[in-house]
């Protein structure tokens, strides 16, 4: 059995807007093991980016605990939780949030920059990760200067800069025509497979959600089905 | 650390659109317009004072009361009689009317002031002798006059030049010397860039008007200027009635001009703080804008795990650069602006100088760095203190 690599403890997320509540997340309970392959499916509405913002700790929820790598992250102050989410956890998302300004090289740099690494440990670092996602040729762009598929490889490139443990995607491909988003999707098979990264995809396309090891389908904000598994403690 | 914050908050920068140089255009305007105004108000006491300090505090004016033609008329009996006064050292009547001045077939209206003495020096202290070209006349020529060189440049199709003949009121005279202007007039009184100077025995050609516009009196020294004044006075008001004659030492001029200057100063001062609201509020508006609209990058390097810390000094490093730069062009444009109005001031008629201190500069340049970097804060720390995620759904 795979040590447990995120558990979530009856955790709920309820949106206020003035008068409404919205209960995104109904008390979900869940636990996910290191090397895991998990595709989070369900209808538009369901709560799929909110659970994935939840634990990957983007936002917090209402209610409930949350763990990774057995660290209790709702407890965290914000400085902590920030330099932790930039050690651990690698995002992509679907608009790729590039900083417009700065080159692909420049981009994948600034996790390094926000660690603190040296400028020409940074640069070296961010060429040799761009180079392994086939955009050596690419360095000087700026993300206007790319197609969305290049640009999601630099989003890759800039999550994989401080080598973490977990990758989260939300709808990584949703913005990609089927070519890049297959070639954006066998990057991110074999960073599970290869490199052992624990892999968290929110993905509306069957194919890529079958193709995970473990497939988890949400609706109403509750997990109907895959949520069988027990990591090791 | 620090280093590589700088870097990253000079590459931003210098990649921005024409956003950042909106913002900039804003700061610009906003410290322009403070420095521009805050030159002029302090340099407008600042000549005048300098004048009065040539003088040495010996001297006094006597300035008969009334306007025009029911100016009070001093005559040669009051002019000996105040030099017999005690402690008395000389004194210098002037006398100024208007006349009309030809040259090559054009006449134009111009005042001519004369004095009797031989002892200009006091002239010279203000100024008045000031000679630029030319040479100065000496006691009793009747024939030669020293001509304002804007006089001399600007009023005639043609420049006067030095030796040239030309007419006052008829008679013939030849200019011997041209007057520098001064760069403001007088206590208000004739500027020599605009005058025609000339002894009394010249004056005497071209005017019957033998009663002095002013009399300047030296006393032997400072410490008995308060009893010449003190005799001048009980003299003029009984011969000719209570404040009928004005008496001011220098220091009464300076106190008096001081007072008007003070009004001017408070006046200028409430519009340089009018400007620093408007361009306070101009430079927030900018910062602010600039900064939410970057809301959505700040929630990316919040993902990408920079704290807060690190975000809020990043922008504040940002803001305090463009309020810099900002700052530094303001000043540059707020300073020309100065200059020109000065200019303009003082072609007419007004005191103005634009002042160019050290003050201004480090104020302004302290003022739009700090407002750059409040009005950065603020939304950067909101910003900073959002979820990531809710930093990120910005638009
Ligand atoms: N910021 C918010 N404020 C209020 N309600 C929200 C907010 N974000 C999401 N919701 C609501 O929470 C529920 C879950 O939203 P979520 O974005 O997690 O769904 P999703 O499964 O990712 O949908 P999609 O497939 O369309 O992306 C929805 O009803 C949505 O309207
Ligand atoms: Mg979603």
């Amino acid at each position: 059995m795979k040590n447990e690599m995120i558990r979530l403890e009856n955790v709920s997320k309820i949106y206020t807007l003035g008068e409404i509540q919205v209960k995104a997340l109904d008390n979900i309970n869940l636990s996910i093991c290191e090397q895991d392959y998990v595709s989070i499916m369900g209808p538009s509405g369901s709560g799929k980016t909110t659970l994935l913002d939840v634990m990957s700790t983007m936002m917090k929820p209402t209610f409930g605990k949350i763990f990774i790598e057995k660290k209790e992250t709702t407890k965290m102050s914000n400085t902590e939780l920030a330099s932790f989410r930039g050690q651990k956890i690698g995002f992509i998302f679907q608009t790729f949030n590039l900083l417009p300004k700065l080159s692909a090289l420049e981009n994948v740099m600034v996790p390094m920059w926000v660690n603190n690494t040296t400028r020409s440990e940074r640069i070296t670092n961010a060429k040799n990760i761009l180079e392994s996602v086939g955009l050596g040729d690419k360095l000087q762009n700026r993300p206007n200067q790319m197609s969305g598929g290049q640009k999601q490889r630099v989003a890759i490139a800039r999550a994989l800069a401080l080598n973490p443990n977990i990758i989260v995607a939300d709808e990584p491909t949703g913005n990609l025509d089927s070519k890049s988003g297959k070639i954006v999707m066998d990057i991110l098979n074999d960073l599970n497979k290869k490199d052992g990264k624990t892999l968290i995809i929110v993905t509306h396309d069957q194919s890529i959600g079958e193709k995970a090891k473990r497939k988890i389908v949400i609706k109403d904000g509750q997990i109907l089905n895959g949520n069988t598994k027990v990591c090791q403690l | 650390m620090i280093y590589d914050l700088f870097n990253e908050a000079i590459k931003n920068l210098s990649r921005s659109g024409i956003k950042t140089y909106l913002t900039l255009l804003g700061i610009i305007i906003g410290i322009a317009a403070i420095v521009s105004l805050v030159s002029i108000g302090s340099g407008l006491g600042m000549a005048v004072e300098q004048q009065l300090d040539q003088l040495g505090g010996k001297t006094i004016f006597v300035i008969p009361g009334g306007f025009q033609n029911i100016r009070i008329k001093l005559n040669e009996t009051d002019i000996s009689n105040f030099e017999s006064i005690r402690n008395v050292e000389s004194v210098v009547p002037v006398y100024s009317t208007s006349a009309i001045l030809e040259f090559n077939g054009e006449k134009i209206n111009v005042s001519v002031n004369a004095t009797d003495s031989g002892d200009k020096t006091l002239f010279e202290n203000t100024g008045f002798f000031n000679v630029k070209e030319g040479r100065d006349f000496t006691r009793n020529e009747s024939g030669s006059i020293l001509l304002g060189s804007e006089i001399a440049e600007n009023y005639f199709e043609k420049k006067i030049e030095i030796k040239k003949l030309v007419k006052i009121n008829g008679k013939d005279f030849r200019v011997i010397g041209i007057l520098k202007p001064l760069p403001q007039s007088f206590g208000g009184g004739p500027d020599p860039g605009n005058t025609v100077l000339m002894s009394l025995d010249a004056f005497k050609r071209i005017s019957t008007n033998l009663n002095p516009t002013i009399i300047f009196i030296n006393a032997t020294d400072k410490e008995s200027v308060p009893q010449v004044v003190d005799d001048i006075k009980d003299y003029s008001d009984k011969k000719y009635g209570d404040k009928s004659v004005n008496v001011l030492s220098s220091d009464n001029l300076l106190e008096t001009i001081n007072s008007l200057l003070d009004m001017i100063t408070m006046f200028i001062l409430s519009l340089a703080g009018i400007s620093l609201i408007v361009g306070g509020i101009g430079i927030m508006n900018a910062m602010i804008t600039s900064v939410l609209e970057r809301t959505k990058e700040i929630g990316t390097l919040k993902a990408l795990g920079a704290s807060n810390n690190k975000i809020l000094t990043l922008i504040l490093i940002e803001s305090a650069l463009i309020g810099l730069i900002g700052g530094i062009i303001g000043i540059l444009l707020g300073f020309g602006l100065a200059e020109v109005i000065a200019i303009i001031g003082t072609q007419s008629g007004f005191a103005l100088i634009a002042v160019k201190s050290y003050e201004i500069i480090f104020g302004a340049l302290a003022f739009s760095m700090i407002i750059g970097m409040v009005s950065g804060f603020y939304p950067a720390s909101r910003a900073a203190n959002l979820d990531p995620v809710e930093a990120l759904r910005y638009e």
